[in-house]
């Protein structure tokens, strides 16, 4: 565990309270927010005081009034005869009526518990405290997911608080062999990140690979699962994403079924699952929840629309520019129509049309609402209309650039549809110099690249190279879930069988 | 540090060499090319004339408001010692480079065609942007300069008015052959058979047809038509089949889809067309005291599509003598393509030079180089089967009833 740097005595408390109080108020620097409160507890004469110390908005004021403050100052408390450790217990034992409760003794960990929302109770002529977990603060509440949504399945997203992640989880899987352990990730925001697996399913290694990468972190500042993703995946360079992330409670469910691992990441809604494979971008949650037959018709459409978004602006320069003879006649006499009068080659129109349209892509996510509709009736008109009439660009490419556009965005994680349009770029580049046999040059290159890179020890592309008939259940097509018997050879070798014997409860 | 510098110095170079390569050498923008669609060879003493139909992309694709400011097609002529030359000539004429891929068919002046084609096929067969589906005619008694300068209707592009209306009428009207460049040079090249290619020929007023008006007319003032085939020994054209030659053509050579024939009502007062929905033939050559003997097997299937006469269809002994009428008339009319053959053009072009040599090589060898002579006197057997099937959605004519 990184110890805290900025805290570098390891100092304890003393018996005097009024020093105590005063060493805490030097280690968080006299901070206004910093609330104490002293209590006399005990009857007249032989009264002790104690101190509570919590941050102000931190800790939940109403249930320290109800179950701190308020037995302490009940008259029938007597602490006649107590002194020191007994004191504290007694005060433990039979007073604060609390659940978790714990003793400390060095000011440090008072001070990181007071950061975490706890209330540190410290008392005169006592060289140990309490530390109570209070923490209550304003937050959002469960809502729908903002990214993944779905028709039909749970419309439950993840919160910034990773307690509730936690117990999201845990509501739909509901086994004791969940397991989840707790790291504490950044130097100065310490902040809570939780890895969850299925004992018995995650395969060991796994699990002490996560676990050793994500402790040979060394920042200040955690803020986002996105530091934690850039520090442990396997391949920094690379457009493609090697590791998930998902706001789904249930699409973790499934995947910590499968024997992967999640990593929880306080203060985001986003959570990591590794390892991650290629295929998994293209499998929405709702695939499991709908039919069969449906699903895999819906998939083959992703598959199709990675296709256009990919290759199609690359593929419209191509042929328009090299090889004209692939055009049917008819099609390539309307091609040539429209491009009459156009300025600039069919690659720098490219070009121009998809920069614009990232721009405004780009701008639509970033602008305030308010001025959304602006925007958008400006995109319209440039992109649709008057590039158009003005000759500046033809027709055509603007079917294909729409096209594109919106078939990036069938893809349903969003660091794919990324990753997809910035090898469109590279796509276009290759056909406007190079026409067929460019855009074949580097599908051949992406498809090494992306044959190269792992997710946590596991082939990116698998199960399809290296292939794994069996695994092939989920990857074009998605069986029934009679036929789903099996987890993913990749991670889920331990308890490979889902279901008990499928083949012979099926007429059942 | 020093492998991040290395690595940008590698990326850095690497990329400074793609400078070096050519590789948009032979890029060109639509709007760069001039798409053409057909290609005339005419013979001017001993140069040759090349004149070649370039589509005006935005007349075509009228959806603009500009449409309607020319015509929907241009020519560019020029004439070289060969094809190529005069081709790469017509740049001082045209702002764009004669695009080729997308040529749909070759007319070639009857002039030329009687001197021989095959020299100025080589070009067209030998250039890559060439592809070889466009199909092969002859300008009947006419150059093919004139016949592509006509304008037409409901299509457009005349060159593409020549391609559909040879392929639907080869569908549906039997006496005209679609026949592709590379099925002339097999058939040129085999001694078997010698080339059949379709003629094409302008009716009406070749001057005023070359004009716009031509398609504002109900009736233009000149059309283009399909009009017979012709029959060449080699690469020279020896004459021309006429309808029902060419029609019997077809017949032996198995090429008839559809097409529709009459013979006389049994009562001998009207006709009854009928609708040739399948036909199917089988050509034998046989040696037969050591001349050859040709059979041509033919199975038809037919509707009734037609009957302009009283006639009690329904009875089985009517459909019987039909079927008989109809296998005597199609019997006449390919004994009689085989006889012109033989007597009119001297020359075996349906290729039973070839079916002697699948049948008896030994015989062929010894008769190859002379086939067309053993082909002359040939005795001829002709089989027709034909099989009426059906009388269309009623069964006796409404007339009959009355």
């Amino acid at each position: 565990m990184p110890m805290n740097t900025t805290l570098k005595t390891q100092a304890c408390l003393e018996t005097n309270l009024e020093s105590n109080i005063e060493e805490i108020r030097k280690q968080t620097h006299y901070s206004d927010d910093l609330i104490i409160r002293k209590v006399r507890v005990g009857a007249e004469g032989h009264s002790i005081q104690i101190a509570l110390l919590y941050f102000d908005g931190l800790s939940d004021e109403r249930q320290i009034y109800q179950f701190i403050l308020e037995p302490l100052m009940q008259e029938r408390v007597t602490t006649e005869g107590h002194q020191g450790s007994e004191l504290l217990d007694l005060l433990m034992d039979s007073i604060l009526a609390v659940g978790q409760i714990s003793k400390f003794n060095s000011l440090d960990s008072a001070v990181q518990s007071l950061m975490k929302g706890y209330v540190v109770v410290v008392v005169d002529g006592c060289i140990e405290g309490f530390q109570i977990p209070m923490a209550g603060w304003e937050q959002r509440a469960v809502t729908e997911p903002t990214n993944q949504t779905v028709i039909r399945g749970p419309k439950e997203a993840f919160t910034e608080n990773i307690h509730v992640n936690i117990a999201l989880i845990r509501r739909i899987v509901k086994s004791p062999n969940l397991v989840l352990k707790n790291h504490t990730i950044g130097t100065v925001t310490q902040t809570n990140v939780s890895t969850m697996y299925m004992e018995g399913l995650a395969p060991k290694e796994v699990i002490d690979e996560v676990v050793r990468r994500l402790q040979s972190i060394e920042i200040d500042a955690i803020l986002e699962s996105g530091y934690i993703e850039e520090f442990i995946q396997d391949e920094t360079y690379t457009i493609f994403p090697t590791i998930i992330n998902t706001e789904r409670p249930d699409t973790i469910a499934a995947s910590l079924l499968e024997g992967r691992v999640a990593i929880l990441i306080d203060g985001t809604p986003h959570v990591l699952l590794v390892p991650s494979l290629f295929i998994q971008f293209f499998q929405a949650a709702e695939d499991y929840y709908h039919r069969a037959d449906i699903s895999t018709i819906i998939r083959g459409l992703r598959y199709f629309a990675l296709f256009i978004a990919t290759l199609v602006p690359a593929l419209y320069i191509a042929i328009t520019t090299y090889h004209q003879e692939m055009i049917p006649t008819q099609l390539l006499i309307s091609l040539a129509a429209q491009r009459e009068g156009v300025p600039f080659p069919a690659f720098v129109e490219a070009i121009i049309m998809e920069a614009t349209y990232e721009i405004l892509r780009e701008a639509g996510v970033r602008m305030p609402r308010a001025v959304g509709q602006a925007v958008s009736i400006v995109g319209t008109l440039v992109i649709g209309q008057a590039a158009v009439e003005a000759g500046i660009i033809s027709a055509s490419m603007i079917i294909v650039v729409s096209i594109t556009a919106i078939s990036s965005y069938v893809i349903p994680e969003f660091d794919m549809s990324i990753a997809v349009r910035i090898s469109r770029f590279f796509f276009m580049g290759l056909a406007a110099a190079f026409g067929m046999f460019g855009i074949f040059i580097g599908i051949v290159a992406i498809l090494l690249h992306l044959t190269s890179l792992r997710s946590f020890g596991v082939p990116y592309m698998s199960p399809v190279g290296p292939f794994h008939f069996s695994d092939q259940k989920d990857v074009i097509l998605r069986v029934t879930q009679r036929k789903m018997n099996t987890r993913p050879s990749m991670f889920g070798k331990l308890n490979p069988f889902r279901q008990p014997n499928p083949r012979r409860s099926k007429r059942s | 540090m020093r492998t991040w510098a290395n690595r940008f110095l590698c990326i850095v170079l690497a990329l400074s060499l793609t400078l070096t390569l050519t590789g948009c050498w032979d890029r060109r923008e639509l709007n760069e090319i001039a798409i053409s669609v057909g290609l005339g060879i005419d013979k001017v003493g001993d140069r040759y004339r090349v004149t070649v139909q370039v589509v005006q992309p935005a007349e075509v694709a009228a959806s603009k408001g500009s449409a309607g400011y020319s015509t929907p097609v241009t020519t560019y002529r020029a004439s070289g010692a060969t094809i190529f030359e005069a081709i790469r000539k017509m740049t001082t004429i045209s702002p764009r480079k004669i695009y080729a891929s997308h040529l749909r068919v070759v007319v070639i002046g009857e002039e030329l065609a009687r001197e021989g084609i095959a020299d100025a096929l080589d070009l067209i067969s030998r250039d890559y942007e060439l592809r070889m589906d466009f199909y092969v005619l002859i300008a009947k008694d006419t150059n093919a300069e004139d016949l592509l300068e006509l304008l037409t209707p409901l299509d457009k592009i005349p060159a593409s008015k020549i391609f559909n209306s040879i392929q639907v009428s080869e569908k549906a009207w039997a006496p005209v052959s679609a026949v592709t460049l590379d099925m002339f040079i097999r058939d040129y090249e085999s001694k078997g058979n010698n080339p059949v290619l379709s003629g094409i020929k302008a009716t009406g007023n070749e001057e005023k047809g070359k004009q716009k008006s031509n398609v504002e007319k109900l009736q233009p003032d000149a059309r283009l038509r399909n009009n017979g085939l012709a029959v060449f020994r080699m690469d020279k054209l020896i004459g021309w089949m006429s309808q029902e030659q060419s029609k019997g053509y077809n017949y032996i050579i198995n090429r008839v889809k559809s097409t529709v024939g009459h013979v006389p009502c049994p009562s001998g007062d009207g006709n009854v067309a009928l609708e040739i929905i399948r036909s199917k033939s089988k050509m034998r050559t046989e040696i037969r005291n050591g001349k050859p003997h040709l059979t041509v097997d033919l199975r038809v299937e037919e509707n009734v599509g037609e009957v302009m006469c009283k006639m009690d269809i329904t009875q089985e002994g009517v459909i019987d003598s039909l079927e008989h009428e109809a296998e005597q008339s199609l019997k006449d009319i390919v004994e009689q393509t085989i006889e012109a053959g033989q007597k009119t053009f001297k020359c075996d072009f349906f290729g039973f030079g070839n079916a002697l040599h699948r049948s008896n090589l030994k015989a062929w060898k010894q008769m190859e180089n002379d086939w067309d002579e053993h082909f002359v006197e040939a005795s001829v057997t002709v089989t027709v089967k034909v099989d009426i099937k059906r009388t269309g959605t009623i069964d006796n004519s409404f007339t009959h009833d009355g």
